[in-house]
């Protein structure tokens, strides 16, 4: 059965009536992000399963989750009031009998004044057509239509044909061992072995009960029989608890070596980030420490001209030109002191040669006093009346009497004395002498020490740049930033620290479990032996075919699942190697290992199994891929490939373009028919003249969508619709 | 997978030769409806047949447990 066109009609952003036509081959719809692709692969979807794909949720829900969503916005807008409504029509096609099927959904809404409100539930009609030229009749019984949805696509192999590029890594859980069963029941039905092997140790269980109860009826001590049977039973129910804490430990176990092997795809590049992160932050300290002692010693400089009395600098002539003119100052006083001192001398020996001529004393002052007052001359006996000459030359006699000879005081000698102020700046110039002669070798130690600075700064600078610069490409050319590095580095320590916990514990577990079964072997023998007589044979022969049984189912179960691990492993293989050619990296063989019971994680090794190295998301996701296409491809006696339709969305979105086109031929070789939506192709020109004419690549229809709006001109969806260019 | 190929899987454990049950490469080509008298290949053809026409557990059960109980 191959999907030979779909129909949409106002079916969310492709308004108006739309229509995609596939061919055998790898049909491609061609389409940047938010261009429709994945609303296509909603029509798909919603038609045959009544469901849309909620992005938010990231999970699939039911036509009245999303209402008028599901309209196009256009449609209900353009739309006087009234009914508005969406329509998806998906014609297969059996190609080898000419029937054709058609499964149309619809959904209705009523436009209001008040709003518009869809329907709770869609409608679904199914037309078969017996030939492909007759009309279609409509099937109308439930059972029938879900019949024909069964036939166009099995629910166990629906979600390895439908999928979305981002359902990849869930699609195949390595960590869960039920992930990986159920992969392998739909490459072989492995739920018929493990249903056999349940019974078989449902059986074991009953006839070793069977056995016990006839051992005990038979016992030649039926109170230590009983006694025994307790003590079993209560060993038994413990056993029981710790297979089953065994495994739920096994899981976590493997849960967290397949977390540690994506990690360590990524702790190369996550190490190396969160190293070239520390040294970032490392030199950004350094250079702000060392730019704000820069910026400090650059404002003390200004200050030092005052702290360090750098504004002496070149001072040191005029302390001696200040102490010449001082000398000459001092020498011009001193010679002007010499000089009034000897005037003075000269004045009181004047005086002394006066007193000389008429003693001291003589006339006595009371003689004098007697004169002044008759005022007379008693010497010459003249008149000398008061206040003439005569009368002033006595009294100068009585005056004479205290008259002393003049000292000469320095102070006169000038108007205004500094001589002292002299004298303090000399020696202040004297006690800055010293600090003048260092203010060059200081000034010369500090411009120095900013030289070295600014070398420190521009060195920390210019290795801030390198670490920026290698930060930014490694940036560019990883999808992690410094925060997911780091945190990829500490969960792959935690991984690992519970991975180590783990093991220890279960080590323990597996160790009480091998305790405990003793111990119920030891009663088991105890209990034989308080067996009197003989115990029936067809129970002896029961119990053992039991348990045999048991072993055979077990131990085939296992068998049987690794064998299909291996057939698995093989057909990924060859789908990887095809999807790798044309990839210079390094290519690997996928080994699928057992980590822990039931447990297998992917590996990449050479030819004779030696690591080759860590994946990283792109190569899990390639073995994924390639897992899921041998899921379908190798199913034994099957044409799966052949009868179902390969849909999905955005598939090569998380690896590298390197791997587009080698994952296009693969597609197109396993497939008889895919409808694959890629951006891949949108931008990359080279690419799609590669996908246009590959002989490698059979080609089905090739699309171009386009929204009518592009999404920054967008302010609302009123007048969005997909516009579409078949390129073939 | 018929029901011949399943017992065939079955009956590649080593189990069967190392107890003498069967020769080796004799599982390969073992028949569905070989008449051998072994207790545990009826078992096992029991448990088969059970499983592939969808019987429940517990008839199954009741099968086997008659044909290893003695008859009345």
């Amino acid at each position: 059965m191959i999907i030979e066109s779909i129909e949409l009609h106002n079916f969310m952003c492709y308004s108006g009536e739309n229509r995609f036509d596939f061919t055998e081959g790898m049909n491609v719809i061609i389409g940047d992000n938010n261009h429709g692709k994945s609303k296509l692969y909603d029509a798909f979807y919603w038609a045959m399963f009544d469901q849309c794909f909620d992005t938010g949720l990231k999970k699939w829900m039911p036509t009245r989750h999303f209402g008028t969503e599901i309209i196009s916005d256009k449609a209900i807008y353009e739309a006087d009031s009234g009914m508005v409504r969406a329509v998806v029509r998906v014609t297969f096609k059996n190609v080898d009998r000419d029937q054709a099927y058609i499964i149309e959904r619809r959904l209705t809404a009523v436009k209001k004044e008040n709003g518009t409100a869809a329907d709770k539930e869609s409608e679904e009609t199914v037309l078969f057509k017996e030939f492909d030229f007759m009309q279609g009749k409509e099937v109308t019984n439930p059972a029938e239509i879900d019949r024909i949805k069964r036939n166009i696509l099995p629910d166990n192999i629906r979600p390895y044909m439908w999928f979305q590029g981002e359902q990849v890594e869930s699609i195949i859980d390595f960590s869960h061992s039920s992930s990986l069963t159920q992969a392998i029941n739909v490459l072989s039905n492995i739920t018929r072995y493990d249903q056999v092997r349940e019974l078989a140790l449902a059986l074991e269980k009953s006839a070793n009960d069977e056995y016990q109860r006839k051992a005990r009826a038979q016992s030649k001590d039926q109170g230590r029989s009983e006694e025994l049977e307790v003590r079993r039973r209560g060993l038994v129910e413990r056993l029981e608890l710790l297979e089953k804490e065994e495994l739920k430990k096994q899981d976590v176990l493997g849960e967290a070596d397949e977390a540690t092997q994506r990690l360590m795809g990524q702790f190369e590049d996550a190490s190396r980030m969160r190293d070239l992160d520390a040294k970032q932050r490392a030199v950004e300290r350094s250079l702000d420490e060392v730019s704000d002692d820069e910026k400090r010693e650059r404002i003390d400089l200004h200050k030092k001209m005052f702290t360090h009395q750098w504004v002496l600098k070149g001072t040191s002539h005029l302390l001696e030109e200040y102490n010449a003119k001082y000398s000459k100052y001092e020498r011009t006083r001193l010679q002007m002191f010499a000089e009034a001192q000897a005037k003075l001398k000269a004045e009181n020996l004047i005086k002394e040669e006066f007193q000389t001529r008429l003693p001291i004393n003589v006339p006595e002052p009371m003689y004098v006093n007697q004169m002044l007052d008759d005022e007379k001359c008693l010497v010459c006996n003249r008149p000398a009346e008061r206040d003439s000459e005569a009368w002033n030359s006595i009294k100068a006699l009585l005056e004479r009497t205290t008259a002393k000879l003049e000292e000469l005081e320095p102070e006169s000698l000038t108007k205004h004395d500094f001589s002292s102020d002299f004298k303090r700046i000399q020696q202040n110039g004297y006690a800055m002498e010293r600090i003048i002669g260092r203010v060059d070798s200081d000034i010369k130690s500090t411009f120095q020490k900013l030289k070295r600075l600014e070398k420190r700064r521009k060195g920390y600078s210019e290795d801030l740049n390198k670490v920026t610069e290698e930060m930014n490409s490694m940036k560019a050319g990883s999808s992690l930033d410094p925060t997911q590095a780091k945190n990829i580095v500490n969960e792959l320590q935690a991984k690992q620290d519970l991975i180590k916990r783990f093991q220890t514990e279960l080590g323990r577990t597996e160790k009480d479990i091998d305790v405990l079964k003793e111990k119920v072997k030891a009663i088991d023998k105890e209990m034989s032996g308080l067996v009197s007589g003989e115990m029936p044979a067809y129970l002896e022969e029961k119990k053992r075919v039991l348990e045999e049984f048991a072993i055979v189912a077990k131990s085939t179960r296992d068998r049987v699942f690794d064998k299909l691990v291996r057939q698995l492993e093989a057909e990924a293989n060859k789908h990887y190697q095809e999807m790798m050619q044309g990839n210079q990296g390094v290519r690997g063989i996928i080994r699928l290992v057992e980590s822990t019971k039931g447990n297998y994680t992917p590996r990449l090794t050479d030819e004779n199994g030696n690591p080759l190295g860590q994946l990283n998301t792109g190569n899990i996701i390639l073995i994924k891929l390639a897992t899921i296409m041998a899921i379908i491809s190798a199913r034994q006696g099957s044409r799966d490939t052949d009868l179902y339709t390969l849909i999905t969305d955005a598939p090569m979105s998380v690896f590298g373009e390197d791997y587009t086109i080698g994952f296009c031929k693969t597609v197109s070789r396993v497939y008889r028919q895919s409808i694959i939506m890629s951006k891949e192709f949108y931008k990359n020109e080279t690419l799609r003249r590669e996908l246009m004419v590959s002989p490698d690549i059979k080609r089905g229809k090739v699309y171009v969508i386009t929204p009518s709006i592009a999404d920054a001109d967008r302010t609302n969806r009123n007048a969005l619709t997909t516009l579409i260019k078949a390129l073939n | 997978m018929n029901k011949e190929q399943i017992l065939q899987s079955f009956l590649e454990d080593e189990l069967f030769i190392e107890n003498g049950y069967l020769k080796p490469g004799e599982a390969k080509t073992f028949k569905w409806t070989d008449p051998r008298n072994n207790n545990l290949i009826k078992v096992l053809r029991l448990a088969i047949d059970g499983i592939v026409s969808n019987e429940t557990e517990g008839i199954t059960s009741r099968k086997i447990n008659a044909q290893l109980n003695p008859k009345s």
